[in-house]
């Protein structure tokens, strides 16, 4: 009993620390990026820091170069992107590669839902983006659509807006930003884009 | 006080100069006390066997005088400081100092020399900063006296005087000039007949006469007040010709600079440490039994039935802590990205606390060129986005000095600046600065600039809540949540100030007495793990 007893606390603290044993540590000189992007890259919106977790390494990639070589974050008003801009702009191939291999091992919750809108509604316009990024929304690496899963609804509303004004997406050298800014005139409102959003964030 | 009781002398006061001298006197006596400061909170004493311990999440100007309260009052307490460096916003820097931009790190080529630093943060402390003043004092942090105004500076606007530098003596006494004159003719039209009586109006036309340097029938034609444009030890003094009322008018300095030393905050005189800010942090470091735990970034905050558990990382560990209590300093917006079990209501209230964007730029000047222009210390004001120019008041006649060059809490001006390099920023604010002093430029040995919303583990300066947030939030954020309570000038109404710091710091201990006295279960040790 005795035995059985302690086994039961054995897996217990086992299934606590699991969390933890888990969880990346954060390699030296990277710490700056759990500054914004939070404990194991989890996001916070105050900062406008999205959750990295999840985001495939060849997208991560793309987008950290994006960053670095002015083809994502230039426009006026991308505020946080400029602010990424600054982050990465002196970072080399290797250290990129570095970045993303860590995010990679992070582990973090899957994010609450921060928006009110109707899904349902949303739904009906994901039509188009699940041609690209699927009917699950776990992205197509053939196509560059990332996963879309995971991401924080307050991050997706962003960037969607972002795609369909022009703030992203409008740089020559951004084929993929292109793409999407093309394919974000089904949105035609703000609320169209809070309906997207509210879906996205419901796949599992 | 020979031979006479303090209670003789009160009365035999009262009796020459009726009661308000009284009250005066007594005032100056430490009798009666004008503001409610009486010191620092008086912590309630551990007893031998539950000695509660202590965590503290940051080592600004709150969590300093927090720890050190609470060490003098016998509690064990650790400082968790996510940075290199203990002080937070207070920071000074000096030759060869690291400036931990995100992105933009920068190093601090100031001279090897005592006087050659700069205040990034707090740089200035008002007579009736009480709680600061009384750190300086009890930790032996000397102060000397700080030229926050010099009426021999300037105010220079583009769409101004054809963008000519107006010196701000010129400015101040043509605008009281121009208003008298206004006033004097509104008396004269008996506008305020139904307000004054004859006599009354004689007065106020006297008055603004006096007031404005007016001539005799009320006309305001430049004064020598403002100086002379011949030598005025030699020559009869003959006075600048005087700005046009719609100039002013239409000038940008009346709703900015005009008040700049008018303000509570920075009325005259104000004080700053002798050698630089951080001597306040070194003072408390000195004073602390023990040092802050650099490095320690905080990544999960609990509170659990009996205490707070925090989890940092350090050195490529995670590292696990527990204390009875938790007072945590970190910025209110990074919260959101570290783990935590707070109820819902209380992270949207650490939530509503948001970014502020202060901008500074120092330059290092080879020669003090402004003291040869009569500037001695004070601020010169731009409508450019440098917004203003710092001159130092200490070590005069030096051969170089450190000059402020920028500072700006607009956030649209600091939003440029931000996004520029810091090569690109000191180019900028050298052209503005070329507008006032010409030749600016040629001095500039080197140069910094802080961006506070881009600093390292801050990433803002100047917090803020909306005022639907404030009355929703504030309050619930000076309060404890479980055994954990936010401190820091974002939990008080003077953000940017290191009085609001310490005004939180002891609301702060106000509550952990609170606590303390409803609660048992304490006396745990700080255990790592």
């Amino acid at each position: 009993m005795l035995v059985k007893f302690s086994l039961i606390i054995g897996l217990l603290l086992c299934i606590s620390n699991t969390v933890i044993a888990k969880e990346a540590i954060t390699p030296k000189g990277l710490e700056y990026c759990t500054v914004c992007h939070g404990n194991q890259v989890k996001g916070n919106p105050n900062i406008g820091a999205p959750r990295l977790t999840k985001l495939q390494p060849w997208y991560l990639n793309r987008q950290l170069k994006n960053f670095r070589d002015g083809i994502r974050g230039s426009h006026p008003e991308d505020k946080t992107g400029g602010e990424m801009m600054n982050m990465v702009s002196q970072l080399s191939e290797q250290e990129i590669e570095n970045i993303v291999e860590w995010i990679a091992s992070t582990e973090s919750l899957k994010p609450t839902n921060s928006i009110t809108a109707d899904a349902h509604a949303g739904k009906q316009l994901y039509q188009t983006c699940a041609a690209c990024h699927g009917a699950e929304g776990h992205g197509n690496k053939l196509l560059g659509a990332p996963n879309l899963t995971g991401l924080n609804d307050w991050y997706v509303l962003t960037q969607l807006n972002h795609f369909r004004t022009g703030v992203r997406g409008s740089e020559s050298d951004d084929t993929y930003g292109q793409q999407m800014k093309a394919a974000s005139v089904v949105i035609t409102s703000e609320e169209d884009a809070a309906n997207l959003a509210a879906y996205i964030a419901q796949l599992k | 006080m020979k031979n006479i009781s303090r209670r003789q002398f009160l009365s035999y006061i009262g009796a020459v100069g009726g009661s308000s001298a009284l009250l005066k006197t007594g005032l100056a006596m430490g009798m009666m006390n004008e503001d409610s400061y009486s010191g620092p909170v008086k912590i309630a004493p551990p007893s031998a066997k539950n000695k509660p311990s202590v965590l503290i999440l940051g080592s600004g100007i709150a969590g300093l005088a927090t720890a050190f309260e609470l060490e003098q009052a016998g509690y064990n307490c650790t400082i968790l400081e996510a940075s290199f460096r203990a002080g937070g916003r207070n920071l000074t820097v000096r030759n060869g100092d690291k400036i931990d931009e995100m992105g933009n790190t920068q190093i601090c080529n100031f001279d090897k020399e005592e006087n050659m630093f700069f205040n990034c943060g707090p740089a200035r402390i008002p007579g009736h900063h009480r709680r600061i003043l009384h750190y300086c004092k009890a930790l032996n942090v000397p102060l000397q006296v700080k030229a926050n105004s010099s009426k021999m500076s300037y105010f220079q606007d583009d769409q101004f005087l054809g963008g000519k530098p107006k010196r701000i003596i010129e400015y101040h006494t043509d605008a009281r000039g121009l208003m008298s004159e206004l006033l004097w003719k509104s008396a004269d039209s008996s506008t305020f007949d139904q307000m004054l009586n004859e006599e009354d109006v004689e007065k106020l036309m006297s008055f603004s006469k006096t007031f404005g340097d007016l001539t005799e029938n009320g006309k305001y034609i430049g004064s020598e007040r403002a100086g002379s444009t011949t030598d005025r030890m030699l020559e009869h003094p003959q006075p600048h010709a005087p700005l046009e009322l719609k100039a002013m008018l239409d000038s940008r300095f009346w709703y900015g600079g005009l008040l700049g030393a008018e303000l509570y905050d920075w009325c005259e005189p104000l004080m700053e440490p002798i050698g630089g800010m951080d001597s306040v942090v070194k003072a408390f470091l000195r004073n602390l039994k023990k040092q802050p735990v650099l490095n320690a970034q905080v990544k999960k905050i609990y509170n659990r039935e009996k205490g707070v558990e925090v989890t940092y990382e350090q050195g490529g560990k995670f590292h696990t802590v527990q204390a009875d209590y938790c007072f945590n300093g970190i910025p209110a917006y990074f919260m959101a990205g570290i783990e935590n079990n707070f109820t819902s209501t209380y992270q949207d209230g650490l939530n509503s606390i948001k970014r502020g964007h202060l901008f500074k730029i120092a330059y290092q000047m080879k020669e003090r060129f402004w003291e040869k222009d009569g500037i001695y210390g004070g601020i010169s004001y731009s409508a450019d986005p440098i917004n203003q120019i710092w001159y130092p008041s200490h070590d005069i006649n030096a051969k170089k000095g450190v000059l402020l060059g920028a500072y700006t809490w607009d956030p649209e001006a600091s939003a440029m600046f931000e996004s520029l390099s810091p090569a690109e920023r000191l180019k900028v604010g050298a052209i503005s600065g070329e507008k006032i002093h010409p030749g600016y430029s040629k001095y500039i040995e080197n140069g910094i600039s802080i961006p506070w919303a881009r600093m390292n583990h801050q990433m803002g300066c100047g917090m803020r809540m909306n005022e639907e947030d404030f009355e929703k939030y504030f309050h619930m954020l000076q309060k404890p949540e479980g055994r954990h309570i936010m401190i820091g000038d974002q939990i008080s109404h003077h953000s940017g100030w290191q009085e609001g710091a310490l005004a939180s710091s002891e609301q702060a201990l106000q509550q952990l007495n609170t606590l303390l006295s409803a609660s048992v279960d304490q006396g745990g040790k700080i255990h790592v793990s």
